[in-house]
Formats: structure tokens, C-alpha cells, sequence
């Protein structure tokens, strides 16, 4: 009798526990999912009853809409750069993996920008880029490899690779400290057997390393994938997706769709879209990985 | 104690010190701020101008605008009480001459100034 | 140390240092571009302030309400925090104790991280007016106000506790409450440094959301004020950079305090649940 009581007394407890936080992720996670689905297909404005739509956002979205795969490939560009930081990150991370002095001071230093709000962010690589003032053109130009200055963030081609190399500045950090606490995981005693078995440097990285790396390389591409479906911040204040629709992103579109045109259900269309490929990526990088690295700390 | 270790912390010395920064200079605006403008008037030669006219133009958005003018008393000084900008210019003019229009950033608005240099007085080109 | 063994550490200090200029290389541009006398928009620029002043930062200072953005932010960023770790610490302690749909409920709590914000966007603005709390602070922070990734954080931390510990304080009669409180939190002060570090630098950061949700410039947070500054003045002044630097400054200035937390906390949460 104590027994079921006090099962109860728990079951009551937990329920309560638990309640904030599941309204919390009901309200604004599983809720708004389901909406876009349904949103996705009908049509609706705010101030309209809505009525059913079948396929047609979808058709249009596919057939019609050349912004929409342009914003596609752009958002696979992005993602695509994401492996070559994670490589750069790697090299980084192997520089500054030993007792080396000032280690820390360099790793702080490479981690700075990763707090910072990417509006900030974007501001600061605005100026970078800029024509006169610049100091991407300013050495471009004092090492000679240019005579005059490139508009970089107002140019078809350079604009995206320029929010790219802001990205990675940003991110650079992140994925350092991860790859880090993942390299010093690894026991030194199978660098021993190596070595002694006579293996050289570069066969101990890519046979020991890059293997036992494979859970942090793993959430490395996982935060690149996010990163690319969701830097918001960061195209709207540099470029605005411009010029023309250069680095407009998915995430840039389906914003303007919904906020700026109020075409909630199209938006919500191109919504189910994006997650429905961020679904497919995340599960292409598992299996990329090697299948059995979903270790999410 | 417990205590001490937590007030020593820097958790809370460096918002204490930010604070006590804060107030401070808080407190050293209050006591400097009271829109004060002393200069005195020059001519070409270095001799002080009695009679000119000082006009102050405060910034307004994107533009200076003539706020106030007072003249200069028989020794050059001029004085202006009620500046409440921290962007302003400063002319002299006596007959057909003229100053140069200086700019004075202030560090707070209604900041109280001397200025080091006389405003010099030219014929008018 | 051989001579080889010596010129490899000075190559690797060569290039970490190259590494580091580049990295910091920015953070001086902007911190140069708000304290220099000349044009900023002169070619060439030069690589050190000339007739370096701080009269930029008077001029943002009575420009833009730079107090009022401050105290939104920490205003969002204190609910968002207080109720990360009360929010969080309940669920995770609920999801230690026996009950049954627990597994369920964790699988399910797993795939919700799947769901990105920005796959909410559209209904959680409207479902956030509907409720009347658009341009509020509770608007503000509540989509914020439970993570599923901190929870388990907690869950994680809660379940390292020694079960002799738990089961003393279950046979002294303790509620599971008091036993959070006394027995639990005590022993896990790193998930809630962990906890404080994500759920403040989520919500401090957060732009996307306060764009879409704010009507009024005076609920405007700091990363809404920097791009409603950009938009209002364009880039034809030099006090953007001196607010970009005022924006900075807080944010900086907390993660040098608690770095160690700020670099286990990133990575261990690291999929922004």
C-alpha cells in the first residue's frame, strides 16, 4: 500500500516536473511543425479563412520559383565549405594539441569570435570587405596581386565565398575546442604501438586519428549543416542576400516570404522543404561518418 | 570565511569595479555639467576684440544650427550659459571680419568648457 | 632539445601566431575604424588610428538608446537564464526517477532537438500574438526558457550521483524536491555553469527572433538595435564601429571571466537544442 502510494506521489511529481518544459517544447517546437505541414498545404492569409491548397505551394516552389533553387544551391555552397573549416580547424587543433607554451593563450584567441553575436559579426567583416577602407583590399592591393579594389560583398561571384570566410572565421573556434577535447580523448598508448611498430607520422594520423575522431568529426558536420541552414543573422545584416539573390540562403528566403511578402503559407511550404533536406543531411552524415557515431555528448 | 573567498572573486570585484567606474563618472558629470562656454575673441594680431560677435551652432541630427550669440566684453571674453549639446561650433565676427568656425566635441552634453585657444579674427577673403 | 626537435616548436609557434593575427585581425580593424580621426573611407586606410579620439562613442551614446538596448538584453537574457535552470533542472531530475513512458519520453525529447528554430518561425509568431505577448519581455525570452539539450546536461549530472546518497535522503523522508535541492544541485555545479553559459549566450545572441517579434524600438535588444542602426544611418559613419565596440564589450567581457565554462559549455551543448 506505502508502495503504490508513494508510486503515485512520484508519478505526480514527475508529471509536474516535467510539465513546464513539455509545454515549453509542445508550444513552440512540435506544434509549430505540425502547423507548417498543414500551413504548407493551403492557402491562408491572416485575415482569410483558409482553404486547401493540395500540392500547389510545393509546384510552385519547384517549378515556378528560381529564387527558391537558387537560395538551394547557396545553401549547399555554404555547407560544402563546412568540411574545409573543419579540416582547417583539425590543423589548428593538432597545432596547439601538446604542452605547448601558451597553448592556452592561443586557444582563447582562436575561440574569441565564436561568442560573439553574428550581427556584430557581420558588421565587422561589412568593413573588412569595404572597397576604400577595407583591409582585405588594402593587402590585397599593398601585396600586388590586385590593382584595384574588388567590391566583394557587391559582386555576383565573390559575394557568397565572402559571408563564407566570415562563417568560418566565426566558427573556426568551435570546432577547434571540439576536435580538441576529441584528440586529447585518444590514449597516447596507441601512438606508443605505433611508433614502435615504426609507423610514420603521417600513417599515426590517418590509421589512429582521424578514426578515433570520428564521433567529434561527426558533431563538427552536424553543427556545419545547422549552421548552414540557419545563418540568418549573418547574410541578412552583411548582404541582405544580395546582390541580386547571390547569398540568399533558404533560411534568408523563407523569412522574406513569410515577413516581408506575408505569404505565410508559401513560407511554410519552403519551411517543410528545408527540413525535410536538413533531415536527409544529417543522415547522409551519419552514415558518412561511418553509422555508428550519433554519440550527441 | 566563505565570504571573503566569494567577495573575491572576480565575479564580483569586476561589477564592483564597473560599478564604482560608473557611478564616478556619473557623479563627475553632474558636477561639470552645466552648459558653461568661456572663450575669448582675437584679433589677427593676437589683440583681444571687445564688442565682437560669437555665435554657437549646436548639431541637430545632420546640421549645425544657430542656437545663441552673445558679444564680447571690453577685455575679449565671451562666455555662453546654456549650451546643451556635446557636438558645437563656435564663429567669431566683428564688422567685416571673421573666424573660422571651430568645432568643439564635447565628452557630455552641457559639458563645461574653456576654451585653451582664442578664436582669431580675419579679414573676410 | 635537438635541433630539428627545436625548429619544429618554432615552426609551430610561427604558425599559431600567423594564426592568431589573422583571427584577431578583424576585432583591431573595428576597434581602430571607432577610434580614428580620418575618413574611414579613404584608400588608403591606414593600418594605425590617426588622431585616434573617442568622440565616436559620445556621438552613439546620443544617437541610439544604447542604455535601454543594454538593459532589454540583460533583462531577456535574466528570464531566459532563471528559467533554464529551474525549467531544466526539474525536467532532468524527472527523467532520473522511474515512471513509465520514460523511455518513450526521452526518445521523444531526442527528436525535438531535431526541429530547428528557424522550422518554427512562422507559427511560433503566431502563436506568440495570439497570446498578446508580442514586443514583451516574457515574449521575448520564452521560446528560450526550456532547452532539450540542457536538460540532459542536468540528467546527465543528476545520474552520476551515488544512489546511496539518493536513498539515504529517500529514507530520512525527504520529497523529491528537497532531495533536488539539497542532494542533486549541490553535487552538479558544473552542468549549472554549463546550464548559465548556454542559455545566456543563446538568448544574448539571439537576433532572429526579437526581429520578428518586437514592434516598438524601445523592447529592441542589442543585436536589434545594431542592424536597425545600419539599415537607419547606413554605413556612412564611423559610430556604427564605436557601437559595434560598445556591443561587444559586455559579451567579451563575460566570456574572458568564465572562459573554461564558456568552452565546455559550447561543446558540450553543442546542437542548440
Amino acid at each position: 500500500m506505502i508502495h503504490s502510494s508513494r508510486r503515485m506521489r512520484q508519478a505526480a511529481v514527475v508529471a509536474c516536473f516535467l510539465a513546464p518544459s513539455l509545454l515549453i517544447f509542445v508550444v513552440y517546437r512540435i506544434l509549430p511543425l505540425a502547423w507548417n505541414v498543414v500551413l504548407s498545404f493551403e492557402y491562408w492569409s491572416p485575415l482569410r479563412p483558409a482553404t486547401w491548397a493540395g500540392w500547389d505551394n510545393y509546384s510552385e516552389m519547384l517549378h515556378d520559383d528560381d529564387v527558391f533553387w537558387t537560395a538551394l544551391w547557396n545553401t549547399l555552397i555554404f555547407l560544402g565549405s563546412q568540411p574545409i573549416a573543419i579540416a582547417l580547424a583539425l590543423g589548428v587543433a593538432l597545432l596547439v594539441n601538446s604542452d605547448l607554451k601558451g597553448a592556452g593563450v592561443y586557444r582563447t584567441i582562436v575561440f574569441l569570435s565564436y561568442p560573439l553575436m553574428t550581427v556584430a559579426v557581420a558588421i565587422i567583416w561589412h568593413l573588412m570587405y569595404n572597397e576604400h577602407g577595407g583591409l582585405i583590399n588594402y593587402v590585397l592591393r599593398q601585396v600586388g596581386i590586385i590593382q584595384q579594389p574588388i567590391a566583394f560583398l557587391d559582386s555576383f561571384a565573390w559575394a557568397l565565398p565572402s559571408t563564407i570566410v566570415a562563417n568560418t572565421w566565426q566558427v573556426l573556434g568551435f570546432f577547434m575546442i571540439v576536435l580538441l577535447s576529441g584528440l586529447q580523448n585518444i590514449q597516447p598508448h596507441l601512438y606508443e604501438a605505433a611508433r614502435v611498430d615504426g609507423a610514420p607520422a603521417w600513417a599515426r594520423f590517418f590509421r589512429i586519428t582521424l578514426p578515433m575522431l570520428r564521433p567529434a568529426l561527426f558533431l563538427c558536420l552536424v553543427i556545419g549543416i545547422l549552421n548552414s541552414f540557419s545563418a540568418f543573422d549573418l547574410i541578412y545584416v552583411m548582404t541582405n542576400g544580395g546582390p541580386g539573390h547571390a547569398t540568399e540562403l533558404l533560411i534568408t528566403y523563407i523569412y522574406k516570404q513569410a515577413f516581408g511578402e506575408t505569404r505565410f503559407d508559401y513560407a511554410a511550404a519552403l519551411t517543410v522543404a528545408q527540413f525535410a533536406m536538413l533531415l536527409l543531411l544529417t543522415w547522409i552524415a551519419h552514415r558518412a561518418v561511418g553509422g555508428n557515431a550519433g554519440a550527441i555528448e | 570565511m566563505r565570504w571573503q573567498r566569494v567577495l573575491r572573486s572576480r565575479f564580483v570585484v569586476v561589477p564592483m569595479v564597473i560599478a564604482a567606474t560608473v557611478a564616478a563618472w556619473n557623479v563627475y558629470v553632474t558636477l561639470h555639467a552645466h552648459g558653461l562656454l568661456q572663450g575669448r575673441v582675437v584679433d589677427a594680431a593676437g589683440h583681444p576684440i571687445g564688442g565682437a560677435t560669437v555665435i554657437l551652432f549646436t548639431h541637430d541630427f545632420v546640421t549645425q544650427v544657430e542656437k545663441a550669440r552673445t558679444r564680447t566684453d571690453a577685455a575679449g571674453d565671451f562666455r555662453f550659459d546654456n549650451n546643451d549639446s556635446h557636438l558645437i561650433q563656435l564663429q567669431a565676427e566683428d564688422g567685416s571680419e571673421r573666424s573660422p568656425r571651430i568645432t568643439i566635441r564635447l565628452w557630455f552634453r552641457a559639458q563645461d568648457r574653456v576654451l585653451q585657444q582664442p578664436l582669431h579674427l580675419a579679414p573676410a577673403a | 632539445m635537438t635541433g630539428r626537435a627545436r625548429r619544429v616548436l618554432w615552426l609551430r609557434h610561427a604558425t599559431l601566431i600567423a594564426i592568431s593575427v589573422v583571427m584577431l585581425a578583424p576585432f583591431y580593424w573595428v576597434a581602430k575604424a571607432s577610434m580614428t580621426g580620418e575618413n574611414i573611407y579613404d584608400y588608403p586606410p591606414h593600418l594605425w588610428p590617426v588622431r585616434s579620439n573617442l568622440f565616436n562613442f559620445v556621438d552613439v551614446w546620443y544617437l541610439i538608446p544604447f542604455p535601454r538596448y543594454l538593459l532589454n538584453s540583460i533583462i531577456v537574457s535574466l528570464i531566459a537564464v532563471a528559467g533554464n535552470l529551474v525549467l531544466n533542472a526539474i525536467a532532468g531530475y524527472a527523467l532520473t526517477l522511474p515512471f513509465m513512458g520514460r523511455r518513450s519520453m526521452i526518445v521523444l525529447l531526442l527528436s525535438c532537438t531535431l526541429i530547428p528554430f528557424q522550422a518554427t518561425i512562422i507559427p511560433a509568431y503566431l502563436i506568440t500574438a495570439h497570446l498578446g505577448l508580442l514586443n514583451s519581455y516574457l515574449g521575448l525570452a520564452l521560446p528560450l526558457l526550456s532547452t532539450i539539450v540542457c536538460i540532459f546536461i542536468f540528467k546527465a549530472s543528476f545520474d552520476a550521483v551515488p544512489r546511496s546518497l539518493i536513498d539515504a535522503a529517500r529514507i530520512d523522508g525527504l520529497g523529491e524536491l528537497r532531495i533536488l535541492l539539497r542532494v542533486m544541485l549541490p553535487l552538479s555545479t558544473p552542468a549549472i555553469a554549463t546550464n548559465v553559459v548556454l542559455s545566456f549566450i543563446w538568448s544574448w545572441n539571439n537576433f532572429l527572433w526579437p526581429l520578428i517579434i518586437t514592434r516598438s524600438q524601445d523592447m529592441q535588444t542589442l543585436p536589434l538595435g545594431l542592424a536597425r542602426f545600419l539599415s537607419y544611418m547606413e554605413d556612412t559613419t564611423a559610430a556604427l564601429y564605436a557601437f559595434v565596440v560598445m556591443v561587444l564589450a559586455p559579451g567579451l567581457l563575460v566570456f574572458l571571466m568564465a572562459q573554461s565554462a564558456f568552452m565546455r559549455g559550447l561543446t558540450t551543448g553543442a546542437t542548440k537544442g
